[in-house]
């Protein structure tokens, strides 16, 4: 048994930190889709995934920076979003949440199939940047840390955008009471392809940011697709803030568990956190919808 | 009008399918032995994924796991201890229950999607799980089995779970037991103000839908030879055996057979020609059966032409 140090606590508390801002942000996507339609979208993931693809594509064919590649990948996702949302997701708002859950994982496995045939499954990378910051007795990873901050500069965007213009408040209200958004003369319709659109864009830019620091490859989007509904458990389904707790959340207790026990066992550790997170608290930390 | 599709009406029917059933490895080949195991093995596995989640309406989206506990108890059984295939498998279906009580008692306190999301995170550390004990499982280099000499044995075996589930579906569905479970579905508060312990036969349904596929894992890896986490664990595995339910007609007691039939009599026609492309023509299924029949064909018959409900 190593000893561990304050130093590594340190570590790993920063570690998880910039994974969770990431985490925060994709399942801040997820959160959307669900708090507005009521729909739990299994192909998050595989968006992600999708977006990752696109800045491996421009960054191997033309050269463009990786980061550069946000202001492509999130728009083009963001489309693909809308035109999912039009034709099959909006035939499943408010169904049981049987429905959604097969209809989306049956646009998530067409979409990886879709991605084995067109990119096949080779293992990509983005060799954009390597080397670590390196702060008194602590070392990050530059490609992570600069990840963080885009991660923070987004989801910050994306709620000052819920939280202040008028689109975003009205995607508040349709994911508070639909019928009432309705009668003031919201179109909802149009609110679940945005909010959809959003959510994807979101995805998308998790994708591009994660892309220069793991390998890419078509079924890459599961484990973000399962952390993502974790992160929303965890602060509250329907609850936006609670998203980012969550968010952060897992990242840290992900970190601990790698130091204390072994990395492997840090998807079981973070399943048991939700358990009891969901028995003490059915509706997650900061309390969500009941269903 | 629809005495004749009564319980006792179809006993004869059924009989007979059964006597051929019986009948059939006189004069099959191996292939044709070991599709017809297959097929048994997604009837028990949808219509014990029927029991939980047809009846009761929770969604348990992770039920794969008890296939694979199932799979690994037997398989370590088998090859540590020597044990006989039959009783592996049986100790399969006691582990997977025993596992759905310990499981089942937080999580069914959960209600909709939070229960499905509980499932299938109970999937995902199982798998995780069996990759990292490797004294017990194997790790990622799995487990394997000694060689196999007949697959007659496992074809009754298989078959007889695929009936015994069946079986008791159509126990519970007729029974007072049922009733309360599709009170639970229909509305649980109403359920709980109408004096149901909605907690305690949740409970039992859930343990009742993991011994099949617990028995049936068990004896799929008997017929496999080798298993390995992935294989064992696969969240397509829990799909397909929902939209195999949701096609033939869920909560039904016919459906899920039905729906195991043809989708899986389709996987073996049709998806052996689109090696490449088998993921997205099963996805389009998936869409489609969600989108256009939520009812199943035997939900839509028992609408239309008012059915019995004991179908």
């Amino acid at each position: 048994m190593t000893v561990i140090t304050p130093t590594m606590i340190g570590q790993v508390v920063i570690s998880g930190l910039l994974a969770g801002s990431l985490y925060a942000m994709v399942a801040l996507g997820l959160g959307l889709i669900f708090g507005v339609m009521r729909v739990l979208n299994v192909a998050h993931g595989p968006i992600l995934m999708l977006g990752a693809y696109v800045t491996f594509w421009l960054f191997s064919t033309v050269g463009l920076n990786p980061y550069l590649s946000l202001l492509v990948s999130m728009p083009l996702l963001f489309a693909l979003g809308v035109l999912l949302q039009r034709t099959l997701v909006r035939r499943v708002v408010d169904a049981p949440e049987l429905s959604s859950l097969l209809l989306t994982f049956g646009l998530s496995i067409a979409i990886v199939n879709l991605a084995q045939l067109g990119f096949t499954s080779d293992l990509r990378a983005v060799e954009f940047m390597t080397g670590s910051f390196v702060l008194g007795p602590f070392a990050f990873s530059k490609s992570r840390v600069i990840a963080c901050l885009f991660a923070v500069a987004i989801t910050t965007g994306a709620f000052l955008f819920l939280q202040k213009t008028r689109v975003g408040k009205a995607i508040r209200a349709v994911s508070q009471s639909r019928e009432v958004a309705q009668v003031c003369g919201i179109d909802v319709q149009s609110i679940h392809m945005l909010a959809f659109g959003l959510a994807s864009a979101l995805a998308a830019a998790g994708g591009s940011l994660v892309a220069v620091m793991v390998a890419i490859q078509p079924e890459m989007g599961a484990i973000y697709t399962f952390k993502s509904f974790l992160v929303i458990v965890l602060g509250g389904a329907g609850n936006y803030p609670g998203a980012l707790l969550g968010g952060l959340l897992l990242g840290l207790v992900e970190q601990l568990a790698s130091l204390f026990l072994t990395t492997q066992v840090n998807e079981a550790v973070a399943y048991i956190l939700l358990v009891v997170v969901l028995l003490v608290r059915p509706t997650g930390i900061l309390g969500g919808r009941a269903s | 009008m629809t005495r004749w599709l009564s319980p006792p009406a179809l006993f004869l029917p059924v009989g007979v399918v059964l006597v051929l059933l019986a009948l059939y490895p006189m004069i099959a080949t191996g292939y044709g032995l070991r599709v017809m195991l297959q097929l048994f093995m997604w009837i028990a596995l949808a219509q014990s994924w029927n029991v939980i989640s047809g009846l009761t309406g929770y969604v348990s989206f992770g039920h794969v796991a008890f296939f694979g506990t199932g799979a690994y108890t037997g398989a370590i059984l088998m090859t540590r201890l020597d044990l006989s295939w039959l009783s592996a498998s049986l100790a399969g279906g006691v582990a997977a229950a025993v596992l759905a009580l310990a499981i089942g008692w937080p999580c069914l306190r959960l209600k909709g999607p939070y229960f499905a999301i509980a499932m299938l995170g109970l999937n995902e550390v199982l798998r995780v799980a069996a990759s990292y004990f490797e004294g017990l499982t194997g790790g990622g280099l799995g487990l394997s089995l000694p060689t196999l000499h007949a697959s007659e044995p496992l074809y009754y075996a298989m078959g007889a779970v695929a009936v015994a589930v069946t079986a008791l579906t159509f126990a519970i569905v007729t029974s007072r037991f049922g009733l309360r479970l599709m009170t639970i579905r229909e509305d649980e508060v109403a359920a709980e103000a109408m004096g149901i312990d909605t907690f305690r036969y949740k409970l039992y349904a859930f343990v009742l839908s993991a011994v099949g596929p617990g028995i049936v894992g068990s004896l799929a890896a008997r017929d496999q030879g080798y298993i390995e986490p992935i294989s064992v664990f696969p969240l397509i595995t829990t799909i397909t055996m929902i939209v195999m339910v949701l096609f033939g007609g869920k909560g039904t007691i016919w459906g899920p057979v039905l729906g195991a039939t043809v989708l899986f009599s389709f996987q073996e026609m049709v998806w052996a020609h689109f090696i490449y492309l088998h993921q997205l023509l099963f996805g389009a299924i998936i869409v489609a059966v969600v989108l256009a029949m939520p009812r199943g064909i035997l939900g839509v018959l028992q609408q239309k032409y008012n059915l019995p409900r004991t179908l």
